[in-house]
């Protein structure tokens, strides 16, 4: 070891043992100070991890549409105006298109959306149901559990097959297998064929209420708001591969519908895109304000608990004026009494932070185990939690160690 | 001609005190040789404890200068200072300074920190010094358990521990009783003996007449200053 490290060390250890000796002479003192501390960061760390959750938990209900992909639907009639919605009808024959021309699309999964009622027996459930084609299986990641998914064939034919969702499922026939019985939806009996895999919940989300029917029968058997030439898509899922752009995939889909129904240069076009990167982005901009927010409201607390530490520390250096003097008359320089302080101020913090700390993860496990909503406390967060505690004691422990250090070895060795 | 081990020049020390001024130290000038042993004296409020502070480089003058071993200290700033009071001046306090709730021995190897020895040193150099003023079985005790005339051995252990040039004794029998102040004062004469340059205040006169030079303070100034004739030496 250089000797200068040394010393440093030396110093820094004695400074430690001077710390620890004055808070143990002042435990219950200590202890309520530390206490201020404790819950600030008690707040922020279950600030960052409730934030971190909804993150979690959001970008979780992205990823269960599927992998990568676009999503094409028209504009909504009160944004763009009726001409526009009329023109911008997004049809069949635009999704074949885009499958054909545009490189790098896996797989298409044009559909019709209604909200229906499913009857069988005395028991019914409301869900919505969704026409599609064989194309949505494989873009969205949904699986038959038992019995089978949409075919081209029940397409073709506009068969009166239904595949149905866990949730609806259980609504309707609790734990009986149901495959091969007639329900009715809205009125029209379809024979189930085909349970899907069951996808959980996020955010309150239920992935499992829905049913998949045909496109074809979806169009000629339900009502929908707008009405629907023979054609007509409400909404389009359009799989990516991986490893492929979604930006210059969306620019090409874009340009295609451009294209095809002559949007001029500056016009507005009929239809959104959408991808699940941008849904990745924006969701991670508003969680991560969220969070933000969330964590400057609980840092007030750790700002109370702050001054408290500052409040003491003044006590402290009060009441200890004359061993500065002391100190100084056997050779303390300033920075010797503005780091013995600093030093306590940080370790009194340091603790108080550790104990808010425990608190925040034994809160997170009871909040967890409660609300199945996810409040991760990772390493980085416990390591930050003590580390900004320290900084928060250096912060409002640095103008009494300062003052501290200001004395004049006289006039502090003079106070009663 | 040696340099004197503390000099004053020209020494003044005022405080404003309702609208006026007041002249702690108005303009002393002496010097103190290596082995003196000096007893300050006089009325509460004469400036001697003004005056010791200041050689001891606690306290600042207004104007004048206090020099160390030949070296000028009114240019030092507070970190020179501190230096210096740590590695060429010892003090003695009437009130003993120790810290609570910390041995003796850790007591006096304070100074000894601030001078950057490392700990095992500190140890050993601490456990001689107590060893020498006879508290050698009394290493780990804190203060309460120590009596006044014991505390103040550790107290002088700790100023000596870094060796300095120059013992400070602010009325350091001023809270004990006759007898153990008999036996701190033996022990200042057999430091002072034994090579070690005292300056001590006191205003009684039995204990100013162990040391060697008598100086007199009254309103600031200096009005007497004779070796003390009829010296109190105490048998050991």
């Amino acid at each position: 070891m250089k000797p200068a490290f040394r010393k440093a060390a030396s110093r820094a250890a004695f400074n430690l043992g001077i710390a620890l000796t004055a808070l143990r002479v002042n435990l219950m003192r200590s202890i309520l100070t530390t206490l201020g501390v404790s819950i600030g960061v008690f707040a922020v760390v279950l600030a960052v991890a409730v934030g971190s959750g909804a993150q979690v938990s959001v970008m979780g209900a992205i990823n269960s549409l599927g992998s990568n992909m676009a999503i094409v639907f028209p504009v909504p009639d009160d944004e763009g105006g009726g001409s526009v919605a009329e023109r911008g009808r997004l049809t069949m024959r635009d999704a074949v298109a885009i499958e054909r021309h545009i490189e790098g699309v896996t797989a298409i999964a044009p559909q019709l959306r209604a909200n229906v009622q499913i009857v069988s027996g005395g028991r019914n459930a409301a869900t919505e149901a969704i026409g599609v084609t064989p194309g949505y299986a494989q873009v969205t990641n949904a699986v038959a559990e038992t019995g089978r998914f949409i075919s081209e064939a029940d397409v073709r034919a506009a068969a009166r097959t239904i595949v149905l969702g866990r949730t609806v499922v259980t609504k309707l026939f609790g734990d009986y297998d149901p495959i091969g019985e007639t329900v009715r939806v809205n009125k029209v009996p379809f024979t189930v064929v085909g349970i899907l895999e069951a996808k959980g919940s996020n955010l309150g989300e239920d992935n499992d209420d829905l049913a998949l029917v045909p496109i074809s029968a979806a169009r000629q058997r339900f009502t929908t708001d707008l009405p629907l030439g023979p054609d007509d898509l409400r909404i389009l899922f359009v799989g990516i591969e991986d490893g492929v752009s979604l930006g210059k995939v969306k620019r090409e889909i874009s340009r295609l519908l451009r294209d095809r129904y002559r949007v001029r240069d500056g016009e507005g076009s009929p239809f959104i895109i959408r991808t699940t990167e941008e849904f990745m982005e924006e969701t991670a901009m508003v969680t991560g304000i969220f969070q933000a927010v969330l964590v400057a409201i609980a840092s007030i607390s750790l700002l109370v608990g702050g001054i408290g530490i500052m409040n003491i520390m003044l006590v402290s250096v009060t009441e200890r004026t004359r061993e500065i003097g002391l100190r100084m008359a056997l050779g303390a320089k300033r920075s010797d009494i503005r780091n013995q302080f600093l030093v306590e101020a940080a370790v009194l913090c340091m603790i108080g932070g550790a104990i808010g700390l425990l608190l925040a993860i034994a809160a997170a496990a009871v909040f967890q185990a409660q609300a199945d909503f996810p409040v991760p406390i990772g390493v980085g967060t416990a390591i930050g939690a003590i580390l900004f505690s320290a900084v928060v004691g250096l912060l409002f422990g640095g103008w009494p160690a300062i003052r501290a250090s200001r004395l004049s070895p006289i006039e502090a060795l003079r106070t009663e | 001609m040696t340099v004197p081990l503390v000099e004053t020049v020209s020494l003044v020390k005022e405080y404003a005190s309702g609208g006026g001024t007041v002249h702690a130290i108005a303009g002393v000038s002496l010097a103190i040789a290596r082995g003196e042993f000096v007893a300050i004296m006089g009325a509460s409020g004469s400036g001697k404890s003004t005056f010791m502070n200041m050689i001891g480089c606690l306290d600042v003058p207004s104007s004048g200068d206090v020099r160390i071993d030949g070296t000028a200290t009114s240019a030092m700033d507070s970190d020179a200072l501190a230096e210096l009071r740590n590695g060429k001046i010892g003090f003695v306090f009437q009130q003993f300074n120790l810290l609570p709730r910390t041995t003796a021995l850790d007591n006096v190897a304070v100074p000894l920190i601030y001078a950057g020895v490392g700990r095992a040193e500190r140890q050993e150099r601490a456990r001689a010094k107590l060893g020498a003023m006879g508290l050698g079985d009394r290493l780990d005790h804190s203060p309460a358990k120590l009596s006044g005339g014991q505390q103040q051995r550790v107290a002088i252990a700790r100023a000596l521990v870094t060796e300095p040039l120059i013992l400070l004794a602010d009325e350091p029998t001023g809270a004990l009783d006759s007898q153990t102040s008999e036996d701190i004062m033996q022990l200042f004469q057999s430091l002072n003996d034994a090579g070690n340059t005292i300056v001590l205040v006191t205003h009684e006169r039995e204990v100013a007449d162990h040391a060697s030079r008598r100086i007199m303070f009254r309103d600031g100034k200096v009005i007497e200053d004779t070796p003390v004739t009829s010296r109190r030496l105490v048998k050991p």
